[in-house]
């Protein structure tokens, strides 16, 4: 709490809220955006010696806003932002020692103390996810999935260790692998597979545009998600989209995985209605070699996201239990009211 | 205009026993022809109509009636009873029974039949099919029946037909407060329309029946001034039935005033309960119609074609905030007969400087062509997410949605929260308003050749919206009287046979069409109404 900055103005200055973002996204490859951007604001808050409860609200929106500016796609990052806030702005309002009445600083040790506590509690809804989602990966069945979702992937191990062992597993994986970046890494997802390979899960990757091909020999379609969005849709990485309108087209059911911490209050009406600037499709008359970047890397698949709409989502799997996409605004509604 | 609603009736499951009559009803509804009720009513008289059919070949085929036998004479005699207790039995509805609410249960019970198409479907139909199958034996009943009042109500909404809209003021109790009575007319002439304007007019007007309250000796104003506004209240509700939101307001009016401590001194009670209306007003309308066109207005973009219908407050005041934050776009307003709410809106956006296209609904699919986004306007939201809104919504929603081989346009709902209702809707038979039949007939463009013979036969027909038509008149050309010059063709439409006009007010649009209903508690899709009304009514 102490704090060598002399004044409270300058005090969000030296702290560099988006460095601090970015350092722990990198630091901890389990950190899901909306816990690293709350984590982030909890250090702020350490590390300003704000003393009045409407200044730590302002820091916090002030912060908010510049964090937002300066992350390309911060629709996962303002889950976490929005549901800290919301968490403060209560806990604020709450008559008692730690209201407005109460010692600010008293309030203030509370509410770090908290914070910690609630990036724990959302760590471990991974796992309770995976409880929760077990029961989907059935003996027999075939498991289509995408992307480099940690949940989705703790998940299928999850179902894996359940069945008892290497010799004992009785599903099978295909994993649909989008190219890297720059060609020498490894796609994003080949981490999972190897792990799923080594619990002796059959795995098989397909590129994206294998899809629909494989959907024959799948049974269900588990995907990941970047954030959920108030009518229940989700955003997520470029192509999930087309995997679920092909499993609706298909008779897959199609469910999508997601920590509660992810809901985000949004309400986009279609693809073009983020909130963020995509150049995906970006017109050209002419091939552009001036600089020595290709073009398409813009538009690569691991940077940009699209929009699933609820129709195509049989379920969401959630910490908070398995959830139709219509029981997501009731939850949102909850928390925010 | 039930079009638009029917794949509800087949899709949606009944959910709820109150509305089992409609579900049951629903068959006749698809073909509205007079057949299908009349085969329901066939059982009516079981043991008798068998007969009468026999009887059937030999009085329309064979002139010499004398030559019937005793025995067939005796059948048809009996067939006459039977036909002249069901025509006294019908009066007896039509005159008795125009509270209407009476009529289904009573009249089928009676009929011991299934309830075929709701009670007041009996008078014309049953006798009709009578009359045919007797042939000329009872031609002078039949003269004599036709000198009597056809019943003009369409059956499938023969529960709707309530008392006739009041048009003046005699006959209101003395306790009807003078505001009380002019709000009461403005309504039913429509100078006062639209759910919100007319909730928010209601409480005004209760403010001024508050002022003017004195409580009687011995008893207090808790208990008196809830009974007192009672009677305000059904002035009201008889010259147009309540709103969903006036319903709401009301119901929060009342529980503010038990609520009020019988020891508060008179004057300070009058005053907290005006409070309370002001800040009703304010919080629930005023400032939630603000919250609702900002946040409405955020999903405009440039180059939008944004399509509305008819003149909701609420879309008006969101495109206007959003032509005002710069935004460049164009809106096409759709309306309707016999309303026309839309020119309003049509001006006032245009004057705004917006760029206003404005079409009737019979060019909905020109319309819809280029729009990228629909606004609507609500009467009501229900708890299983439909929108009940003025007749025609359900059409522009659907076609939005169906749009053929375009990209989904996204149909926005704006609408406060105190016009939800935690009822639920199926179709828009079982609830809905019908109001005067008579404001579908003037507006009619003079005489008009739409075909060589009888011009009149070929109008009524012609005559595009409101279902108005449901049995237009398919009798021989030669019934048809020239239309005198000026006149509409349906204006004497009261004492043309077989010829009912139906006047719908509201529609239902099922949730599937609606992707997102603004609301000044946020923007929820509408299977979150039910929780948003749950908490908007708790707190």
């Amino acid at each position: 709490m102490a704090s060598s900055m002399s004044k409270s103005s300058e005090a969000a200055k030296p702290f560099d809220i988006v460095a601090t973002y970015n350092e722990l996204l990198r630091s901890d490859p389990d950190l899901t955006m909306p816990i690293a951007a709350i984590e982030a604001l909890v250090l702020l808050l350490t590390h300003s010696p704000s003393s009045t409860i409407s200044e730590t609200l302002d820091l916090l929106e002030k912060s908010t806003a510049h964090l937002k500016k300066s992350i390309p796609n911060p629709i996962g990052l303002s889950a976490g932002t929005d549901l800290f806030q919301r968490y403060l702005i209560t806990t604020l309002q709450r008559p008692g020692q730690l209201g407005p009445a109460g010692d600010f600083n008293a309030i203030r040790a509370h509410l770090l103390s908290n914070g910690r506590l609630f990036i724990r509690r959302a760590k471990e809804s991974r796992h309770k996810i995976a409880a929760f989602g077990g029961g989907f990966v059935r003996d027999g069945s075939t498991v289509l999935t995408n992307g480099g979702s940690r949940v989705v992937a703790s998940l299928l191990q999850k179902a894996a260790d359940e069945k008892g062992g290497p010799s004992a597993v009785r599903f099978r994986v295909i994993y649909v692998l989008s190219p890297a970046k720059d060609t020498s890494a490894e796609p994003e997802g080949m981490e999972t597979v190897r792990a799923l390979r080594a619990k002796g899960v059959p795995v098989a990757t397909i590129p994206e545009s294998a899809v629909a091909y494989s959907l024959g020999k799948t049974d269900i379609v588990i995907v990941g998600a970047e954030g959920v969005v108030e009518n229940g849709g989700i955003v997520s990485r470029m192509g999930t989209y087309q995997i679920g309108l092909l499993a609706k087209a298909m008779g897959k059911p199609f469910y999508a995985v997601a920590e509660s911490h992810k809901f985000v209050r949004l309400y986009p009406l279609g693809q073009y209605d983020l909130p963020i600037e995509q150049r995906v499709i970006d017109f050209n008359t002419e091939e552009d070699i001036t600089d020595g970047h290709k073009p398409q890397s813009v538009a690569h698949s691991s940077d940009v996201v699209d929009f699933t709409p609820p129709h195509l989502i049989s379920a969401l799997i959630t910490d908070s239990g398995v959830l139709t996409p219509s029981a997501v605004s009731e939850e949102l509604i909850k928390i925010w009211f | 205009m039930v079009n638009p609603v029917d794949p509800v009736q087949t899709s949606s499951p009944p959910t709820s026993s109150v509305l089992k009559p409609a579900t049951q009803q629903s068959p006749d509804m698809s073909s509205q022809q007079p057949q299908p009720s009349t085969g329901a009513s066939k059982p009516a008289k079981p043991s008798k109509q068998p007969k009468s059919k026999d009887a059937l070949p030999t009085a329309g085929g064979a002139p010499a009636e004398e030559k019937l036998s005793p025995a067939e004479l005796k059948k048809r005699a009996k067939a006459e009873k039977a036909a002249r207790r069901a025509r006294e039995r019908a009066e007896r509805d039509a005159t008795g029974g125009a509270g209407a609410t009476q009529g289904p249960n009573a009249a089928s019970a009676k009929r011991g039949s299934t309830g075929g198409a709701g009670g007041k479907e009996a008078p014309g139909q049953p006798q009709k099919g009578q009359r045919h199958r007797r042939g000329s034996a009872t031609l002078a009943s039949a003269t004599e029946q036709k000198k009597k009042p056809e019943d003009k109500s369409v059956a499938v909404f023969g529960h709707l037909y309530g008392q006739p809209r009041r048009t003046t003021v005699a006959g209101a109790g003395k306790e009807v407060h003078p505001a009380v009575l002019a709000l009461g007319l403005q309504m039913s002439n429509y100078v006062i329309c639209g759910s919100s304007a007319r909730c928010v007019a209601t409480l005004l007007a209760f403010k001024r029946v508050i002022e003017a309250y004195t409580t009687p000796l011995g008893t207090s104003l808790s208990r008196h001034l809830t009974t007192h506004l009672s009677h305000q209240i059904t002035y009201l509700s008889t010259c147009r039935p309540l709103s969903i939101s006036q319903g709401n307001a009301i119901r929060a009016l009342k529980l503010e005033i038990s609520s009020i401590d019988p020891s508060v001194p008179e004057a300070d009670a009058k005053a907290t309960l005006s409070d309370f209306i002001d800040s009703f007003i304010r919080e629930k309308i005023t400032v939630a119609d603000q919250v609702i066109a900002t946040s409405a207005a955020q999903k405009i973009q440039d180059g939008d074609v944004i399509v509305t219908f008819a003149g909701s407050s609420i879309v008006k005041q969101t495109l206007l905030t959003a032509h005002k934050q710069g935004k460049k776009f164009r809106v096409s307003i759709i309306d309707s007969r016999p309303l026309f709410e839309g020119k309003n809106m049509a001006r006032t956006l245009a004057n705004a400087g917006l760029e206003v296209q404005y079409s009737l609904v019979n060019g909905i699919s020109h319309a819809i062509k280029d729009a990228t986004k629909v606004f609507l306007g609500a009467h009501a939201m229900t708890s299983n997410g439909r929108l009940y809104s003025r007749v025609g919504t359900a059409l522009v929603a659907m076609s939005a949605k169906e749009r053929a081989g375009g990209v989904e346009v996204p149909v926005i709902v704006c609408c406060e929260t105190v016009k939800f209702t935690d009822r639920v809707a199926l179709d828009s038979i079982v609830v809905n308003e019908i109001a005067d039949a008579d404001e579908l007939v003037p507006n009619q463009p003079l005489q008009q050749v739409t075909g060589l013979p009888g011009p009149a036969a070929a109008a009524a027909p012609a005559d595009p919206k409101k279902g108005g038509n449901k049995a237009a008149p398919n009798n021989p050309p030669a019934e048809s009287t020239p239309v005198p010059n000026g006149s509409s063709p349906l204006a004497n439409w009261k004492d043309t046979p077989n010829l009912q006009l139906l006047n719908i007010m509201y529609d239902v649009t099922p949730a599937e069409y609606v992707d997102m209903v603004v609301t000044e508690m946020g923007s929820l899709p509408p299977s979150a109404v039910p929780i948003v009304h749950r908490m908007s009514t708790n707190l």
